[in-house]
């Protein structure tokens, strides 16, 4: 399930009231732009012709009090963008003010994938289910470098910082499935950390919680994660690296560079991951692959392992993502 | 025009065995000289100028390379041209090449090293060697920059936001932030020198209400210069330092805090919009009153402006951080204080149009330089205050809008005031004229393959497209498409006075001392003035400007 | 605009003229405006870092707290005086060159740039003391004496910044001035160059004055 639009679109989809208050400041403010700056295009255009050289043309300046007029041109037009500074100002303060009764999401940004924790446990990567009707914080943290998260149906984004939590809340009243994405630039894979918001009725939302969200998920995060640290530059069926191709690997028998032969199981998996140099070379192929140890968390191992489990029913095409 | 039509071989003949100098036939300083070490080792104001010119040159087209990449790259959303990597270097070196390296020194170091000393009456700055070496610290920055780039590259974005920077980036951040840091004190001396030049070397009679707005803008901007970027050496050497040796400043392991960096960075980075911004807005202060023969409209309040801008924009920085966990109170009053800074500068557009009413309009190539930059200047003002008003920017912050945004600050802004004025000066620069047809074609193309590249921008960043993605969701393909189809048009334009230019050297006409019958001390002088600028002392006009169609002034009893 | 009175001169002192300016005049001004707007700018380079310094001090009062106790007090303290006491010859240098005493100048020269050396050796000494007390926390193979405060050794490290660069510049200014010290003992220095000597002077006053600065920031408020 993935949002689809069409091919050209020229206005985003919002799915809150302040999304749709934001849209309504944004369309005032160019209407001001329009009124502040075509004057100007057709003015020296105009002019530009008018009174070219070689055309005959009244040259004669009429006596223009040009302290008053240049006072006005500045004050006019910085008193109507006021306008535009308290509007905004104020949607500002009612989205730094969450209601007392938000159900408060946690999100965690790290190279290149975000985490998503419902308040009853379950959790996501990159992709987010969340009820509307119901005022909903997320607080948010990153494990390593500032990313951000943006959501833009619903018209906010906030920073996620190594040292300090960040919030931003929101009350959703559309259902829908809708991009988000990292909007702070993170490194080398800063494009593909983005995923989709679901938002959903508060029934769908407690079957989903239920039923679909541990299990539907564990796989997909798995992939997350097997993108997230770059395990398919080596080992995609595409990949230039030479180094054992993953999809279906689970089950199978391995033959090793010692001669000896083992099952590809879950223990032989996680081991090859967290100590990789350890004495069960697969045969024919080099010692390159770093440890892993202290780098992955052991939920993420375990999500990763399920993934590459999973992997062995679809076999090749998934691996190519 | 010289009064023989004989085409003469330029450089060639022009040896030292050369009579007196007289007024139309002086020894100019381009051939007062002509040994390479004459070159290396000039102070002549004009001279450094020169090199300064085709340095940045030179940069001005690596950058437009990566630029072409990306948006080569863009052309399909899943990244099937670039890898995310190398995307993200072209990008970075996109931004760290034509900020760093063209942006900041384009106007000033060129125009203002040539022009200011002429344009008050002087021989030369106040400390030429100084000036000498301000183009090669220039020349050492920027071979650090190089070394990096030629090494693999960089990743982080011109900003070198911390820890990506200090701790995770894999790439060449090291060389590029001495670079960088180098540069800065080039950007100081060449302040500095400005300033006193301004100060002390005016010529009797050029009272400060005399300046053309050039000067001023100048002035303005080497007040920045000087006070804003002694911060970001700071910020750099301590990032240089945590990158280097872990020192902590920037980490929060040992207590130190990563936006701090994002503070002392955009204390001197707001400002140096304005070391961009306002010597382009000096350049169309001439170029306009010349071409449309009538007199700088408000010419006071361009001056005080000018300087005003230079000192609210110090106060604005945190308009970078809405969304980066910054008080909200601070947000509050930083949104407010980029109002107050933002409007009165995107109004100056309106000096300008003033001064097209009723004047005598000749569109040649600076003056259509001008009028486009009128036009997206303004635009380009005005988007600044959508992303200033907050709940706007929770919205389009570091999306596609905001890069449209600063492009139409700075390329339909500073890269149009600095072709306009290439144009306008080129002929006193060099002594040629140029082929004027072309100036106009490659003009237009200029004009319309921009807006075709980044008017699609701002609606892809309405739409929710973050910046610095290599790969993106196909429903925006067909604009990114649009802009890189305008980018090809805007490439073609960038290339026409590369060629007819340089062309022109040669082949040129040869220039009269004031081809546009513009005011101004340096249009007294021969085309190419000679190594001392004046051959006697410049008598100083009464009023600047002082063009044939003068706006009655009710409003002097006042003054 | 007010330009200040020129101090009175000897007979013979005095600033040949460079050909781009108008008058001598003009050249002494553009000299000094240019190294007061140097003055500014290395000004603002330093007070980012104690800024930054404040601000460290104001997030983890104790850990900064702890640290500065081990800093040497009392070599700070010193060194302060042997700065003030190089302003003072530096100042009674330009008064002789004013007088036309080329001897005494000298001599009042290199008196300053021995106490300048003073500094960067007490300085030096500093430095091997916090070496041996296992103060130097960017040294990967010394561990680190106050590892248990994390944030002490961000102070320390600023420490080593601020005191570098001020070194530094310390450093540059000794060497620009035996440089000057060698040129000024030639015969007819001051009638041509009597300026350098005021110019340089502002230059060493600033070094004085950043340390005065550091001093209190790093030593002595936080104890």
């Amino acid at each position: 399930m993935s949002p689809h639009q069409s091919a050209l679109e020229l206005w985003p989809a919002s799915a809150s009231a302040v999304a749709v208050e934001t849209d309504y400041l944004i369309l005032a403010f160019t209407v001001l732009t329009l009124v502040l700056t075509v004057p100007v295009f057709l003015g020296i255009t105009y002019f530009a012709i008018r009174y070219r050289d070689g055309v005959e043309a009244d040259r004669d300046t009429s006596g223009l009090r040009s302290n008053l007029i240049e006072i006005s041109w500045m004050l006019i037009p910085f008193l109507l963008t006021l306008i535009f500074f308290a509007w905004g100002a104020r949607l500002f303060i009612i989205s730094k003010n969450p209601p007392a009764d938000t159900m408060v999401i946690e999100a965690i940004g790290r190279q290149w994938m975000w985490k998503f924790q419902h308040p009853t446990g379950q959790s996501e990567i990159n992709d987010l289910h969340l009820p509307v009707g119901q005022p909903i914080k997320i607080r948010i943290i990153s494990q390593d470098v500032i990313h951000a998260l943006y959501l833009p149906a619903l018209r906010v984004q906030m920073a996620a910082l190594p040292d300090r939590y960040t919030e931003l809340w929101f009350k959703a009243d559309r259902t829908g499935t809708f991009r988000l994405y990292c909007s702070e630039y993170c490194g080398s894979d800063h494009s593909v950390m983005d995923g989709n918001l679901t938002l959903m009725t508060q029934s769908d939302y407690q079957h989903w919680l239920t039923h679909s969200g541990a299990q539907i998920t564990a796989v997909a995060a798995g992939r997350a994660i097997y993108n997230a640290y770059g395990c398919g530059a080596c080992h995609d069926a595409r990949a230039q690296v030479k180094a054992p191709k993953l999809a279906g690997l689970f089950g199978r028998p391995v033959k090793l560079a010692d001669g000896r032969t083992v099952t590809a199981d879950e223990n032989y998996l996680r081991e090859k991951i967290l100590n990789p140099n350890g004495n069960r070379l697969a045969e024919g192929y080099k010692q390159i692959m770093p440890s892993f140890a202290g780098v992955i968390p052991a939920d993420d191992l375990g999500r990763l392992i399920d993934y590459l489990k999973a992997d062995t029913q679809t076999a090749d095409g998934e691996a190519t993502r | 025009m010289s009064g023989t039509s004989a085409i003469e071989s330029g450089f060639a003949e022009r040896e030292p065995h050369i009579p007196e100098p007289t007024l139309d036939r002086p020894i100019d300083y381009l051939h007062a000289q002509s040994t390479l070490r004459s070159w290396f080792l000039a102070t002549d104001h004009k001279r450094i100028a020169i090199l300064y010119l085709a340095s940045i040159t030179a940069f001005f087209i690596i950058g437009a390379v990566a630029a072409g990449i990306v948006r080569l790259a863009l052309v399909v959303p899943d990244g099937a041209i670039l890898t995310n990597d190398t995307y993200n270097k072209a990008f970075t070196i996109h931004g760290v090449v034509m900020v760093w390296f063209f942006l900041i020194p384009s106007i000033p170091a060129t125009f203002g090293n040539f022009l200011i000393p002429l344009m008050i009456g002087a021989k030369d700055l106040a400390f030429p060697k100084l000036n000498l070496t301000s183009w090669y610290i220039f020349m050492a920055g920027a071979l650090f920059t190089m070394v990096s780039v030629v090494l693999g590259g960089v990743d982080t974005g011109w900003t070198f936001y911390a820890p990506l920077s200090t701790a995770f980036s894999n790439s060449w951040v090291l060389p590029a932030l001495i670079g960088v840091t180098i540069v800065g004190f080039s950007s100081i001396l060449t302040g500095l020198n400005f300033v006193v030049t301004i100060h002390t070397m005016r010529t009797p009679g050029m009272t400060w209400f005399r300046l053309p707005i050039f000067v001023w803008a100048h002035y303005a901007t080497s007040l920045i210069f000087l006070l804003a970027t002694p911060v970001i050496t700071t910020a750099l050497i301590l990032l240089i330092l945590e990158r280097a040796f872990h020192i902590g400043v920037f980490d929060p392991a040992y207590g130190g805090d990563p936006v701090l960096f994002q503070h002392l960075f955009w204390f001197y980075s707001h400002p140096a919009v304005y070391i961009m911004v306002l010597p382009g807005m000096g350049v169309i202060s001439e170029i306009v009153p010349a071409f449309a023969q009538k007199k700088l409209f408000g010419y006071r309040f361009v001056a005080y402006a000018s300087i005003g801008l230079a000192s609210v924009t110090f106060f604005v920085w945190g308009h970078h951080m809405f969304v980066n966990g910054q008080s909200d109170l601070a947000s509050l009053a930083f949104s407010a204080l980029s109002f107050a800074v933002a409007v009165p500068s995107a109004v100056k557009v309106y000096n300008w149009t003033a001064t097209i009413h009723k004047g005598r309009i000749r569109l040649d190539t600076p003056m259509l330089y001008a009028m486009g930059y009128i036009g997206l200047f303004v635009l380009g003002g005005l988007t600044g205050l959508y992303l200033a008003t907050l709940a706007i920017n929770q919205h389009i912050h570091a999306t596609y809008f905001v890069v449209a945004h600063f492009h139409y600050i700075m390329v339909g802004g500073t890269v149009l005031a600095f072709l306009g004025g290439l144009h306008f000066w080129w002929p006193k620069f060099t002594g040629r004229m140029y082929n004027e047809a072309w100036g106009r074609i490659s003009a237009l193309f200029i004009f319309i393959g921009f807006n075709v590249t980044f008017f699609p921008q701002f609606i892809l960043g309405y739409l929710g497209m973050p910046r610095r993605y290599g790969t993106y969701p196909p429903e925006f393909q067909l604009l990114n498409v649009l802009s890189s189809a305008g980018a090809t048009i805007l490439a073609a334009g960038y290339l026409f006075p590369m060629v007819y230019l340089l062309y022109s050297l040669w082949f040129g006409r040869r220039a009269p001392a004031n081809p546009w019958d513009a005011k101004g001390l340096e249009w007294e002088t021969a085309s190419p003035p000679p190594p001392h600028n004046f051959l006697s002392l410049p008598e100083v006009p009464r009023v600047p400007y002082d063009y044939p169609i003068q706006e009655r002034e009710s409003g002097r009893q006042h003054t | 605009m007010s330009r200040e009175a020129e101090p009175p001169m000897a007979p013979g002192v005095g600033v040949a003229r460079v050909e781009h300016f108008a008058t001598v005049e003009q050249q002494r001004h553009a000299a000094v405006l240019g190294i007061w707007a140097w003055l500014v700018t290395e000004l603002l380079l330093f007070s980012a870092l104690f800024l930054v310094a404040l601000v460290l001090r104001l997030q983890h009062p104790e850990a900064v707290k702890a640290a500065a106790l081990h800093l040497k007090f009392w070599i700070g303290a010193v060194n302060t005086v042997v700065l003030i006491c190089s302003s003072l010859t530096m100042s009674m240098a330009i008064a002789f060159s004013r007088m036309g005493w080329q001897r005494a100048m000298v001599r009042a020269m290199l008196a300053t740039a021995a106490l300048g050396s003073l500094f960067l050796v007490l300085k030096g000494y500093e430095y091997y003391a916090d070496y041996e007390e296992h103060m130097m926390p960017f040294l990967a193979l010394r561990p680190y004496a106050l590892a248990e405060t994390p944030a002490s050794r961000l102070f320390v490290n600023l420490y080593y910044v601020a005191t570098s660069l001020h070194g530094l510049h310390l450093f540059t200014g000794i060497s620009i001035l035996l440089g000057m010290t060698w040129m000024a003992a030639k015969p007819g220095f001051l009638a041509r160059h009597q300026n350098w000597i005021e110019v340089y002077g502002l230059y060493w006053h600033f070094i004085d004055l950043i340390w005065i600065l550091a001093f209190p920031i790093l030593y002595v408020v936080n104890r």
